[in-house]
């Protein structure tokens, strides 16, 4: 039940929100960030409670929804799920807080879409039952739809049709992938199911089992986004509101590695297998390609967004690595670039209420008189170029391991991909915040909401850096659990 | 003819003793509302009996029409669907000059032409209602004949369907000197290949004679040139009353035609519909992005939404004839409620619209254009809408028939489709213009009728997207009979 | 099936109107004078246009009678089967009469079959 309100939670926060909005501008703001608090404290209990050991899933909730055609209304929960919804807490504060005083146009519009969006991020976490997961899939985009085209910049309709037809044509394939599998399993067993554990069980031959994975993978490599799919990513996350790109950056993309891990691997191991040195040569490539990319950006929204090409490359690589080390890592790597990324679009959110530009050239020498923002923004720089002792650096780190495992060659051309951060890091750093101050621009220093954003941001990448611990605690269960298949398959 | 054969007609009766009502009560006194409020209650009534029809059903009434529950379902979503145009043509006629209160009585024929297709198992009745429908919808089409648009979209309609059922006479003629048979179930042998039924060139002509004048009707392509001009011209309720109740009740008798025993797969008859959907999809579609015209874009889309719902009727087993109704529901829900919002919010003789009259409508009329959008999330097939579970339900029909290139056609189109329906979102959303002008209707003056049959068609719209199944127990016991 | 009537009967009409077209093109007189092309040569001079626009009046008391003159077929296709029809098919006709009946009184009220044709007339106030 607790499942459910969490998702209720949200949506009947957008609601309330909505409609306060047109009496009162601030009440908006107050009852999402009330709403995700409370969902916070909720999942912090979730966690403090502890993972059942003894179940796949430590909480559970299904009830019939469409029983002639065997699809429930599921939820489950399990450490990856708890993970990527603390996640999802977590960030949903920050957007809020990170556009408390930038929206003045319709706000009660605006928050009822982010916490729509965010209600569908959770749904897709916890839902088990495919149609359901495709369900909330798709309740996520529509609202992101609207952040982009209504409260974004200059390219904002351009760039919200784009990923809207993206991400619709990939998710549609994954639709066709879905039923196929069902109608599949509905002649073997008898019955029609969309239930995960139902499907697990579906015998296929190799190459419907390599167009189903296919037609599953088409929607979660544009969402994560894999390398040639990945040119929706910079229009939308540059054009998008800081809170749209903190939610972009640090969760929808998540949900396509999220996708990755629940269903495909379990649902098609053998077609992964096959897959998987496609799949990790595109991923070394989009670290690469990613990398080079926001060196060359001038505009810091766009070079924050070929970043995370970059990072996903991980996330991407870990994944089809196919071991336990580099599946935690990439879990990882999901939530610490979750962090920086959606700290360093909330602070290119911030240079830009104040310069009015996001190209580089018209920043520099902020540290003179902005000392807080720019000594948190190198913090999170450094943290996204993979520094030792940030969360990235543990995601990264542990991804190579698990990589080196299966293909050193990979392994070590992935590698590179630090370097590379290091550069476009270290650039972004020289020509924002340090060097002389060219256009002599003096701008008040970080706002409370600003720091309230920052501080608990680092602290988390510090503790995920320092002591990952408790995470991969979380984790490690639900992966222990999750390959298998795909694991005993290859050997 | 029997009294349980009169109570299985008995909507059907009602509902034709209303026109003749509102006729008459015209005859006496001209009252706008009265006329409506007459053709509420016939419809009413009409409704209502179909409790009582179902009790004497299935039935075949006199070799013409066959009555079950099928029949009845249809007959009651046509009667809703009325209903619900009679609510908004009220508001819209109101602004309009000459005479309003014929069109009820035109509006209450055309439905019972409607009513006659779908019961219809004969050729005999089939172009009965075919005529009943078309002869009511010249007059509609051109009822305000004193503007230009309305006038030359009703004579291109009128010329164009009289031709279509032309084709469709002749059809019937040559299928019946080569078949010896009206029966609509007969015929449907022949096409299945039954064994001692192969059909010759004769009968092949009137195949393709009879094809076409039904594919004028549901405007599929190769035959929809006249779709774009006669919805832009015809006046906004009359647009509605052809997107539903003409193309439902015409896809309905062609479900029930094709489905009675088993599948076409394969035959010729089969790749005619195929090739109809295939190319109503990617033309529907392509054909839209460029619209400038909302009218003209939703008449494009339905083409395409006409294509969705072949790909159902194509696909065969249990599945099919379930899918096909579940998206008419949902697209006749969907299209009814777009254009009901249209009509809305032209308050004056003119209509507005174009793309451009609705720039910035959220943020003047917020609740109008919040069930616009979802009007057009669910003609997109987007979740939360009826429109993504009929979309899915299709999907899933054709799967389980393996018709992967319709579905891909289906996939790739949609996505185009989905173009145009953002350029919409986009312009209803985005901001007001400098010089703005133009004058929707002012706040809070959504009259009560068409503020109700809206609140009901977008609750609908919700359900349906939600909570399918009871809907779709029902649509699975009245299609246990035919498919 | 005896043809041969049929084919006479149609040459003695084509040859007739041949004939009649014929005599005149060749006996006829012929002259190009200046009042040739005139509506009438009386000597009279023409007053306005030949293209005289009538009511469209006309045409729709020609469609009404056209329209409840083929209706009276089907009491005709009635009185043949008036006995296998029996007592059900006298009430199905007595309905279809005063459908018909109703029509005629709702075209009286709404005026048309008013004679007088009233855009004329509001013209010529």
């Amino acid at each position: 039940m607790i499942l459910l309100w969490l998702i209720a939670i949200l949506i009947l926060a957008g609601v309330l929100a909505a409609v306060a909005g047109r009496f009162n501008a601030a009440a908006p703001r107050v009852i999402s960030l009330a709403a995700l608090v409370l969902d916070l404290a909720l999942c912090l209990g979730l966690w403090g409670r502890g993972l059942s050991s003894a179940s796949r899933w430590s909480e559970e909730l299904s009830w019939t929804w469409v029983p002639q055609l065997g699809i429930h209304f599921h939820l489950a929960l399990d450490g990856l799920g708890l993970v990527l919804i603390l996640l999802t807490m977590f960030l949903g504060i920050m957007a809020v807080l990170a556009s408390w005083n930038g929206i003045q146009r319709s706000p009660g519009f605006f928050h009822f879409n982010v916490m729509w969006v965010l209600a569908g991020v959770t749904g897709v976490f916890l839902a088990v039952d495919l149609f359901l997961f495709y369900f909330f899939w798709e309740l996520m985009l529509v609202p992101m739809y609207f952040l982009i085209a209504i409260w974004g910049y200059q390219r904002r309709i351009y760039a919200a049709v784009k990923f809207f037809l993206f991400t619709q044509i990939s998710s549609l394939l994954m639709l066709i992938a879905m039923i196929v599998l069902v109608i599949l399993h509905q002649r073997t067993a008898g019955f029609y199911s969309f239930d995960l554990q139902d499907l697990l069980a579906t015998p296929l031959a190799p190459d419907m089992e390599m167009l189903l994975a296919l037609g599953f993978l088409a929607a979660f490599a544009v969402k994560l986004p894999a390398f040639p799919f990945h040119t929706w990513l910079p229009d939308a996350h540059a054009e998008a509101p800081t809170a749209g790109s903190v939610i972009l950056a640090g969760l929808l993309l998540k949900t396509g590695a999220f996708g990755m891990l629940r269903f495909v691997l379990p649902l098609f191991p053998h077609a992964v297998q096959r897959l998987a040195p496609l799949m990790m040569t595109l991923a070394v490539l989009g670290i690469l390609y990613g990398a080079i990319l926001a060196f060359a950006q001038n505009d810091l929204k766009r070079m924050v967004a070929y970043t995370s090409v970059s990072h996903m490359g991980f996330v991407l690589l870990g994944i089809f690595a196919l071991n336990p080390i580099a599946l935690q890592g990439v879990v990882v790597q999901m939530v610490s670039h979750g962090i920086s990324t959606g700290a360093l679009f909330v602070l290119a959110g911030a240079l830009n209420e104040r310069l009015h530009s996001r190209e580089l050239r018209d920043m520099g020498g902020l540290w003179e008189t902005m000392p807080m923002l720019s000594g948190v923004g190198l913090f999170f720089v450094m943290a996204s170029a993979g520094m030792p002792g940030l969360g990235d650096f543990v995601g990264e780190f542990m991804v190579l391991l698990g990589t080196y495992q299966a293909t050193p060659v990979l392994s070590a051309l992935a590698a590179l991909g630090m370097i590379t951060g290091a550069c476009y890091a270290l650039r972004l750093a020289q020509k924002t915040f340090l060097g002389p101050n060219v256009h002599h621009s003096d701008f008040p220093d970080a706002r409370w909401n600003e720091r309230a954003i920052a501080v608990p941001m680092m602290v988390c990448l510090l503790w995920i850096g320092l002591y990952p611990q408790p995470l991969l605690n979380m984790i490690r269960p639900a992966i222990d659990n999750m390959p298998r298949q795909a694991v005993t398959a290859r050997r | 003819m029997t009294a349980s054969d009169l109570v299985a007609l008995s909507p059907l009766i009602l509902l034709s003793a209303t026109a003749l009502v509102v006729m008459l009560s015209i005859a006496i006194r001209r009252h706008h509302g009265a006329s409506a409020t007459l053709a509420l209650l016939g419809l009413a009534a009409s409704f209502a009996s179909l409790r009582w029809a179902a009790s004497v059903t299935p039935r075949q009434v006199t070799g013409l029409l066959l009555i079950d529950g099928y029949t009845l379902f249809y007959w009651g979503v046509l009667l809703a669907l009325a209903a619900a145009v009679v609510l908004l043509a009220y508001s819209y006629l109101e602004h309009q000059t000459g005479h309003q209160e014929e069109f009820y009585c035109l509006m209450l024929l055309a439905t019972a032409g409607g009513l006659v297709l779908v019961a219809s198992s004969h050729m005999a009745s089939l172009f009965l209602g075919f005529e009943i429908l078309s002869v009511s919808l010249y007059a509609l089409i051109a009822y305000l004949h004193l503007q230009r648009l309305p006038l030359e979209a009703g004579v291109k309609y009128l010329v164009l369907a009289a031709t279509s059922s032309a084709f469709l006479l002749f059809g019937m003629a040559l299928l019946y000197s080569e078949t010896g048979s009206m029966q609509l179930a007969t015929l449907a042998r022949f096409y299945m290949g039954a064994p001692n039924a192969a059909l010759g060139a004769a009968g092949w002509a009137g195949t393709v004679l009879m094809l076409t004048g039904i594919g004028f009707k549901l405007a599929v392509v190769p035959f929809h040139l006249w779709t774009p001009d006669v919805y832009q011209g015809a006046p906004l309720p009359t647009t509605a009353l052809v997107a539903t109740i003409s193309k439902g009740s015409v896809f309905a008798l062609l479900l029930r035609w094709f489905h009675p025993a088993g599948s076409l797969a394969g035959t010729p008859v089969w790749w005619a519909f195929v090739i109809m959907a295939a190319a109503s999809m990617l033309a529907g579609n392509l054909l839209a992005l460029r619209q400038n015209n909302v009218k003209r874009l939703l008449a494009y889309s339905s083409i395409a939404h006409m294509g969705y719902l072949m790909v159902a009727f194509v696909a065969a087993g249990p599945l099919a004839v379930q899918a096909a109704t579940y998206y008419l529901l949902a697209y006749v829900i969907t299209i009814l409620g777009a254009f009901g919002i249209m009509s809305v919010l032209c308050s004056g003789e003119e209509e507005c619209c174009e793309l451009e009259d609705y720039r910035g409508l959220f943020w003047q009329r917020p609740v109008l254009a919040a069930m616009f959008s979802a009007m057009l999330l669910s003609l997109a097939g987007i979740p939360l809408t009826a429109g993504f579970l009929g979309k899915f339900y299709v999907m899933a029909a054709g799967a389980s028939s393996a018709l992967w290139l319709l579905l891909f056609v289906l996939v790739a189109s949609s996505t185009i489709g989905l173009y145009y329906y953002l350029r919409v979102l986009v312009v209803l959303f985005s901001s007001l213009p400098e010089d703005h002008v133009k004058v929707m209707l002012p706040r809070g003056r959504v009259p009560a009728g068409a503020g109700f049959s809206l609140a009901v068609l977008v609750i609908l719209l919700f359900v349906f997207g939600l909570y399918p199944a009871p809907l779709w127990d029902l649509i699975r016991g009245i299609s246990a009979g035919i498919g | 099936m005896q043809l041969w009537p049929f084919v006479v009967y149609c040459a003695l009409v084509g040859g007739l109107i041949a004939a009649m077209l014929g005599l005149s093109y060749v006996l006829g007189q012929r002259h190009q004078d200046r009042a040739t092309g005139a509506p009438y040569e009386s000597g009279i001079v023409s007053e306005g246009s030949a293209r005289v626009r009538f009511s469209a009046k006309f045409y729709l008391v020609a469609v009404f009678f056209v329209i409840f003159d083929l209706e009276a077929v089907f009491v005709y296709a009635w009185a043949v089967a008036v006995r296998e029809a029996g007592w059900p098919g006298y009430i199905e006709l007595i309905t279809f009469v005063l459908i018909l009946g109703a029509t005629l009184a709702y075209l009286w009220r709404v005026g048309a079959l008013d004679w007088r044709s009233v855009p004329q007339g509001r013209k010529a106030r």
